[in-house]
């Protein structure tokens, strides 16, 4: 059953790229063109990821990109500083670690696979839309992904949703990402009121400095709700294909189906990392 | 063709839709049971189940004895002797209580609540119902104890 749902979502993710397939029927390649804007820097989307939640910064066709979430499970406020100290800022305690490889399948495509270590694995794909630099007003894209714990045996929650962006000039830019969570809930949904979660996601990114950013992400919630809705802000600094981001978050959340399932609890608040690496220039 | 993609990451999506958990990945021993009276009926009150639990009406019954705790829970009787009944033993106590399964004496009697009068039931137990089982017997309750 859970390889009939890895192919299914496979089979799918192909199926979405018609071009891709017709290059290889006809066993002409399809370079990606040589001035490919995609490959350009954005200075006001340096990544494809806020913190948890995605962007519209497009992945060049046939690259990739690499990246690690470090989610520490130390709250910040658990004793006095004393024992924030001692515990090096919870480093000493256990962490939920994500790894994620993401790849450009083609123009304005990308598609990749999240696992994080309670083995919960994701596949996603995003598409873009639109574009602001060709509309002058935002970006759109859909994205489509679906994750399973116990390393894609149990509890599916497929989702869709959209990804709105508007870049402030070189300045960062703001999003909103409606997205629907299909069974959030863990149990049956004949035992329950709600099995699926609707995410409302604001966030926003700012330059600073040419390198240096500052991030935040709110996701309210309706329907299925439990815990706390997840906030997350961090600072971060951008190196050549790296991005290196410091935050701190009230969950541990990463994956959709984990984001809908909410924080811990909204007075506890946890270190975390995220490191991207782009391997295309 | 940008459309065309969009609507097959769509479809993507809902083509993934239908991952809902069995319940009868829930409820264990009694794999049909369903949050319905009638369910309950048959699945709880009348019969056995593949853990060895009792049935209640072993106890519960008017046929040839006088019912356990004055509660006859054969199946023409049941539904009027629970909802919305005082509990014969502890006549502070609703049996169940419509939309509150929390405070529904059945689900105490069921999870041996340390403020019940008397054993745990089922009355042979262990094997007890399990916590599945009971989860689904709440839900009937949670939706109103409707009679269907």
């Amino acid at each position: 059953m859970r390889w009939s749902r890895a192919l299914l979502t496979c089979a799918l993710l192909l199926a979405s790229c018609p071009q891709l397939s017709f290059a290889q029927n006809t066993g002409a390649k399809t370079p990606p063109p040589a001035d490919d804007p995609d490959k350009d820097p954005n200075a006001s989307q340096p990544d494809f990821t806020l913190i948890a939640l995605p962007t519209s910064l497009r992945l060049p066709q046939f690259s990739s990109a690499f990246r690690v979430t470090h989610r520490f499970l130390r709250p910040l406020g658990e004793g006095d500083f004393g024992d924030l100290l001692d515990d090096f800022f919870g480093l000493d305690n256990g962490a939920q670690i994500g790894l994620e490889y993401r790849f450009g399948l083609m123009r304005g495509l990308q598609a990749g696979i999240h696992r994080t270590s309670d083995k919960t694995i994701e596949f996603f794909s995003q598409y873009s839309l639109a574009q602001q630099k060709n509309n002058g007003f935002a970006g759109l894209d859909v994205i489509a992904s679906i994750d399973g714990t116990n390393n894609f045996r149990d509890s599916y929650s497929p989702t869709i949703g959209v990804v709105l962006s508007h870049e402030l000039g070189s300045h960062g830019a703001l999003y909103f990402e409606p997205i629907w969570v299909n069974n959030s809930n863990p149990d049956p949904s004949e035992i329950v009121d709600h099995n699926d979660t609707i995410i409302y996601g604001v966030g926003a990114r700012l330059r600073l400095l040419p390198t240096v950013y500052v991030v935040g992400e709110f996701l309210p919630r309706s329907g299925y709700t439990p815990g706390v809705n997840h906030g997350s802000f961090g600072i971060e600094k951008r190196a050549g294909g790296h991005v290196f981001q410091l935050n701190f978050s009230n969950g541990f959340g990463t994956t959709m189906g984990q984001l809908a399932r909410g924080g811990t609890a909204s007075d506890d608040w946890y270190l975390g990392f995220n490191i991207s690496r782009k391997f295309f220039r | 063709m940008r459309l065309t993609r969009a609507s097959l990451m769509i479809l993507m999506a809902l083509g993934m839709i239908g991952c809902d958990e069995k319940l009868s990945d829930l409820t264990g021993p009694t794999p049909n049971l369903e949050p319905t009276f009638s369910s309950i009926q048959h699945e709880i009150f009348d019969n056995s189940d593949s853990s060895g639990r009792s049935a209640c009406i072993q106890c519960h019954t008017n046929v040839g004895r006088n019912p356990s705790g004055g509660l006859n829970l054969t199946s023409s009787t049941s539904y009027a002797a629970l909802v919305g009944t005082a509990s014969l033993l502890k006549p502070s106590a609703t049996r169940v209580i419509a939309g509150d399964p929390d405070n529904s004496y059945l689900i105490q009697k069921l999870q041996g609540s340390a403020d019940i009068v008397g054993r745990r039931m089922p009355f042979t137990g262990p094997p007890y119902l399990t916590d599945g089982q009971i989860r689904v017997i709440k839900r009937w309750i949670e939706i109103g104890a409707p009679n269907n």
